[in-house]
């Protein structure tokens, strides 16, 4: 390839065909469009969280839409402490990690090193394993304390506490039992479960998706093919992951 | 980047752009604003009391977080602006769609309380 023709070819028009105008491969570009439509999912989830929380209602009983600190206030081996959101800032720690040591396991693609392209993806593949551990703590912490997919009672003001005691219970009153599930917004826990269930899902698809690289990179494929472009496609992928979790623990925990 | 001489050469579907490492120079430090950021959100979060000031500090810090994500991490700034900005500008639909659920989810909530207000003693029905 001539200094001479690329010249000539650079006068083309971009749009006139015979080269990427994006100038990226086709695999890369449709992954793109494809986190492009999922970040659009994940939208509309988290808007519709938004949304109920907005349509709530707090009446003199019932529905205060419930505190996240007071719920994932749980740290395991450490029973009975209130620590709210630390649980979840390692979790995104363990998230921020494995994106980096993903984007290593690029860069060192980028530099044609097998052997560093398969160290990294298995930091990465332990981080996401990791993080699923944590979800599936979480998850159990809280269904543990009774949120289910059709009904929450967090979120039931004094004056319901009382007013179920007083009239409903008497004196038999056992919070734990008698405690109507759906006096708390239900959409809190269902959308929880939805959402971060969602999410936890990708970070699944993810991890399969980073064992299929580790093994391909094992048995050379990369190597034969001539470049790791496939590590930087499930790259992307690995890094929509955290970027949605960004937003979950925005919107999940933080608010 | 890459030309091919002859349009002919072109392959669509198996052409792969030669890329270049960077170095982990930048790849680091994005680690640790993310995780600055992060520590920072924890701080603020025991600091202040609940405030729709501090929910905009959150936001704003998750879209600073997302902004290093997308540009390090997924390479977006070294991409073409042509790429980038077709990825990106459709992603203003989603404001539109905040706006609107959360007006209709406002609107919900006002008339739903005025109706209980009303007949408040059904509420425990």
């Amino acid at each position: 390839m001539s200094n001479h023709s690329e010249a000539a070819f650079e006068k083309q028009p971009m749009w006139a065909g015979g080269r990427s105008p994006f100038n990226v491969s086709y695999g890369k570009l449709m992954m793109w469009i494809f986190l492009l439509s999922d970040a659009f999912t994940f939208s509309s989830l988290l808007i519709q969280y938004g949304a109920q929380r907005f349509s709530n209602v707090q009446t003199a009983v019932t529905t205060k839409w419930p505190d996240p600190a007071s719920i994932f206030n749980h740290f395991p081996f450490m029973h009975g402490f209130h620590l709210p959101l630390l649980f979840v800032s390692v979790m995104t720690f363990i998230l921020i990690l494995s994106s980096v040591t993903m984007v290593l396991a690029v860069e060192a693609g980028h530099r044609n090193s097998k052997k560093e392209v398969q160290r990294y993806m298995f930091y990465t593949i332990i981080g996401g394993v990791a993080f699923l551990s944590c979800q599936a703590w979480e998850w159990a912490t809280f269904i543990h304390e009774g949120a289910r997919l059709d009904g929450n009672f967090f979120g039931i003001t004094k004056e319901g506490y009382d007013h179920l005691h007083s009239v409903h219970f008497g004196s038999h009153f056992e919070w734990d039992k008698a405690v109507d599930r759906t006096n708390g917004p239900v959409p809190f826990a269902a959308l929880f479960f939805i959402v971060t269930g969602f999410h936890g899902f990708h970070v699944f698809s993810g991890v399969v998706i980073n064992v299929v690289m580790y093994i391909m990179t094992a048995r050379g494929s990369f190597e034969r093919r001539g470049h790791y472009e496939m590590i930087e496609k499930a790259g992307l992928y690995w890094h929509f992951v955290d970027l949605v979790w960004v937003f979950v623990f925005t919107f999940f925990y933080l608010i | 980047m890459e030309f091919y001489s002859k349009p002919g050469e072109y392959d669509a579907i198996n052409y792969v752009p030669h890329t270049e490492s960077h170095g982990t120079k930048e790849l680091w430090k994005t680690f640790w604003l993310l995780l600055g950021i992060t520590i920072l959100d924890f701080v603020i979060y025991f600091v202040m009391g609940p405030s729709a000031v501090r929910n905009v500090i959150f936001i704003f810090f998750g879209l600073v977080k997302a902004y290093y994500i997308v540009g390090a991490f997924m390479h977006m700034k070294s991409e073409k602006v042509n790429l980038a900005l077709s990825i990106i500008v459709p992603v203003v639909f989603v404001l539109g769609l905040i706006w609107v659920m959360l007006y209709e989810g406002g609107a919900i909530s006002k008339s739903h309380t005025t109706h209980s207000a009303e007949t408040h003693t059904e509420v425990h029905k």
